[in-house]
């Protein structure tokens, strides 16, 4: 009986797949939930960030730009097209400011529509 | 019969990535075979040179989708070597974590493309259906499916809860149900072995002569296992085996890849049982001191080979990397010679091509 | 007339015969996909692949012979068109004689000498050897086939499909005489049709899609078409020569049954895709040369002796 059961091994995995159903998920139709860990688009703490530049600086596609005043009047500009999703800007915080959210950044025909101003700091 | 000439070229249904192979044949006998790449080439090697070492890792780890977190592994492990970093042991424990789960679901990827191109489509659904597993295991530990971006300079970028932990545990027993399933399989499929049997063996000698590495050498009879030779920390206390094989032909290739699968969950249940509290991470400086460094390393398809040199800048000044895929595309083309048309596709998979790994 | 109008165009003639072969893809497809744990095709998939395929533009490569290419695809539905209305469904044959079973297995080769013909004349380099591989997979597995057929006619003392089918309504199934012939059938079959595990013809790793590479277009969906109705049409065939019953009294209880029966080989031929893998020009040749014939020419030195 287990001879016979191991020469038809792959007979067998065929029944359980007819027993089991299908493993696909319909997507558009059912709800995909993301892990919390998941890394999707960039978010900001507005009172946490100070403008300090590390995270543009050490971002490996160029995707956060701090365009800088003086030390009160600055801009932190994100481009999601740009992104990799690699989370470098999150380690290299200081302050812990900067980090993943686990939202998906949609598909767009014109990258520079989808260009966000994280924070945007005057006096 | 006149000699006429395949292009196994840019497009085909065998290639996931784009490469170039000439095949002379006559008849249903192949003559020889010509070779090129550098169709994926991207210039990595000289892009590192352009961006600090922290920019570095993500790039690194676009080198290759599958092997992605050995690449990353290998760097962290170079540039900590230059630094002259500690990495605590528990993030040594993760790291070699990470390494066999992506062994495991690189091998069952290959096994489901074996499995298609010679016409057995239900074990190529079975395995890849078996990886999604381990790709939802990887979501959860790290954020992303397949570049998980964990690694960072000094040690690691997250910790291992109970959770997780848990959740390990279970998939390695799901996952060793199913590779006694597939080693059943594999073991008593007549027309498999029957169209891998025989086909395109290499010698001992030849293997050692062409510097092939990974399972093709070891199914070759070479016992060479840099998990083993030249161990990265954790691996000296762990207990694995070498799986290596005497014939050296296209059935010998499964076999060794199977057995891994087998030995890799094995490492995983005692990473699980056997890993010490602490923390993930040490500081690292910015800037590296001047010297330069060889890493090597077990990627899923054979060693792996860093030089890294610095300058004392941010900068580092000359990276090099050679993968696993370019000697045994080495002996691709001897492969290629005295066997049928309907080897080719036993023979390509056989040699695990990866060639965004092999042009960089 | 109207008659014969109805048989040709309706039933058992194009509208049935095409019905049929877009029902025998979807369940084949679908069965595939159960197996491997997907969902599959909806009902409607391989009308809408013909319908596709009607709107793609039509291009050959230059030098190709254009009115082969346009006349090969047509004779090859002729010919499996023709088959089919000589096949009874459920008892009812419009035209059966004595020796049909013969025409129908001449006819049913005709989309491999097609076949052959069509990757002769396209440029290129994968159409010869698929065009190769196909000649010579039917040396291999249409002796064997041919060998085993003949057991059911010589059982029933007939050469016409419906006079087998009628004998096994006092003589039982005929699959349960002939156990070895059936499968020797439904491996002939595998081949004819160039299914997995013998379709070595048009493997897609291999020879990327072997004669019909570089077809497109109408031609194409009539290519695929043929594949479909000779499938069906050799589906009709082995239950009626293996499984009979067609003549029952009440006709619905007939066409049931045959239903079940065509559709219990279309389980039978989909599993038998499923789980082999393809074999080799020269282990094929091996197989059917060493393996098929000897037991084919056992089953039909049995039914002799039986017979006697």
């Amino acid at each position: 009986m287990a001879w016979l059961k191991k020469r038809l091994a792959l007979l067998l995995s065929l029944l359980d797949a007819l027993i089991e159903g299908s493993e696909t998920v319909s997507y558009p139709e059912t709800e995909m939930e993301l892990p919390n860990g998941y890394r999707g688009a960039i978010q900001l703490d507005p009172e946490k960030c100070t403008g300090c530049g590390l995270c543009a600086r050490d971002c490996p596609a160029n995707a956060l730009e701090l365009v800088k005043e003086s030390k009160s009047d600055y801009k932190l500009i994100y481009h999601p097209a740009r992104c990799a999703y690699c989370g470098q800007c999150e380690l290299s915080c200081h302050r812990g400011a900067i980090s993943h959210s686990n939202r998906l950044t949609g598909s767009t025909k014109d990258p520079d529509s989808i260009v966000v101003i994280l924070k945007d700091q005057k006096e | 019969m006149e000699k006429t000439n395949i292009p196994i070229g840019p497009q085909h249904p065998l290639l996931k990535e784009p490469l170039r192979l000439n095949i002379e044949i006559d008849g249903e006998q192949v003559l020889g075979s010509y070779l090129r790449l550098g169709y994926v080439h991207r210039g990595i090697e000289k892009l590192a040179q352009t961006r600090n070492y922290n920019q570095n890792i993500p790039l690194i780890e676009r080198v290759c989708g599958i092997c992605s977190y050995v690449h990353t592994t290998t760097y962290c492990r170079a540039v900590e070597e230059l630094l002259g970093l500690e990495v605590p042991e528990r993030a040594q424990y993760i790291r070699a974590l990470m390494c066999e789960l992506e062994r495991v679901h690189s091998h069952l990827l290959w096994l489901g493309i074996l499995a298609k191109h010679i016409g057995l489509d239900m074990i190529f659904m079975h395995t890849w259906n078996d990886r999604e597993l381990i790709l939802d295991i990887m979501e959860a530990l790290s954020g992303g499916r397949i570049a998980h971006a964990v690694n960072q300079i000094g040690g690691v970028r997250f910790d291992l809860k109970a959770e997780h932990a848990e959740m390990i545990e279970d998939a390695v027993k799901k996952l060793n149900q199913e590779y006694h399933q597939l080693d059943e399989i594999l073991e008593n499929e007549p027309t498999l072995r029957g169209r891998t049997q025989g086909v395109a063996p290499i010698s001992t000698e030849e293997a050692k002569r062409y510097c092939v590495v990974g399972p093709v050498a070891r199914a070759s009879g070479v016992d060479v296992d840099m998990r083993r030779d030249d161990p990265m920390p954790p691996y000296d206390k762990l207990d694995f085996q070498v799986i290596t094989h005497a014939d050296g032909d296209a059935w010998a290739r499964t076999y060794v890849r199977l057995q891994e699968i087998r030995q890799s969950l094995h490492i995983c249940d005692q990473i699980i049982d056997s890993i010490s509290e602490g923390p993930t991470s040490v500081r690292a400086r910015r800037k590296v001191p001047p010297g330069e460094v060889v890493m090597r390393s077990e990627a899923p398809r054979g060693e792996v080979f860093y030089y890294l040199r610095s300058d004392g800048s941010e900068y580092p000044a000359r990276l090099k990397i050679r993968t696993p895929t370019l000697p045994v595309l080495g002996i691709l083309p001897k492969q290629l010679s005295e066997i049928h048309v309907a080897d080719i596709p036993v023979v390509l998979a056989g040699v695990d091509l990866c060639v965004a790994c092999a042009d960089r | 007339m109207a008659e014969t109008l109805f048989i040709l165009l309706i039933f058992p003639g194009i509208a049935f015969q095409l019905v049929s072969s877009w029902l025998f893809e979807w369940l084949d497809r679908k069965f595939q996909a159960l197996f491997q744990r997907r969902v599959g095709p909806r009902w409607f998939q391989p009308l809408a692949d013909m319908l596709k395929l009607f709107s793609k533009e039509d291009i050959l490569p230059l030098g190709t012979n254009e009115f082969a290419a346009a006349v090969l695809p047509l004779t090859s539905i002729a010919a499996v068109l023709t088959a089919g209305i000589y096949v009874p469904i459920a008892g009812f044959s419009p035209a059966s004689f004595e020796g049909d079973l013969i025409v129908i297995l001449f006819l049913l080769s005709f989309p491999t000498f097609t076949y052959y013909l069509a990757g002769i004349i396209s440029m290129g380099v994968y159409n010869d050897l698929g065009a190769g591989r196909a000649l010579l997979q039917f040396f291999s597995y249409e002796v064997p086939l041919l060998l085993a057929l003949s057991g059911p006619a010589l059982m029933a003392g007939s050469w016409s499909i419906q006079g087998i089918a009628s004998a096994q309504l006092e003589m039982g199934p005929f699959v349960l005489f002939q156990p070895l012939g059936f499968i020797l059938a439904v491996v002939g079959l595998i081949g004819k049709l160039k299914r997995d595990p013998l379709d070595i013809p048009k493997a897609k790793s291999e020879v990327i899609a072997g004669s019909l590479t570089e077809f497109t277009g109408v031609k194409l969906a009539f290519w695929n078409m043929v594949v479909n109705i000779q499938a069906v049409v050799g589906i009709f065939l082995l239950v009626n020569l293996y499984f009979g019953w067609s003549d029952i009294a009440a006709p619905a209880l007939a066409i049931s049954v045959f239903f079940l029966e065509s559709i219990l080989m279309m389980v039978v031929l989909s599993t038998a895709s499923a789980v082999f893998a393809r074999l080799r020009i020269d282990q094929l040749a091996g197989f059917g040369w060493r393996v098929l014939v000897p037991l084919a020419l056992v089953q039909l030195l049995a039914v002799i002796l039986i017979g006697a």
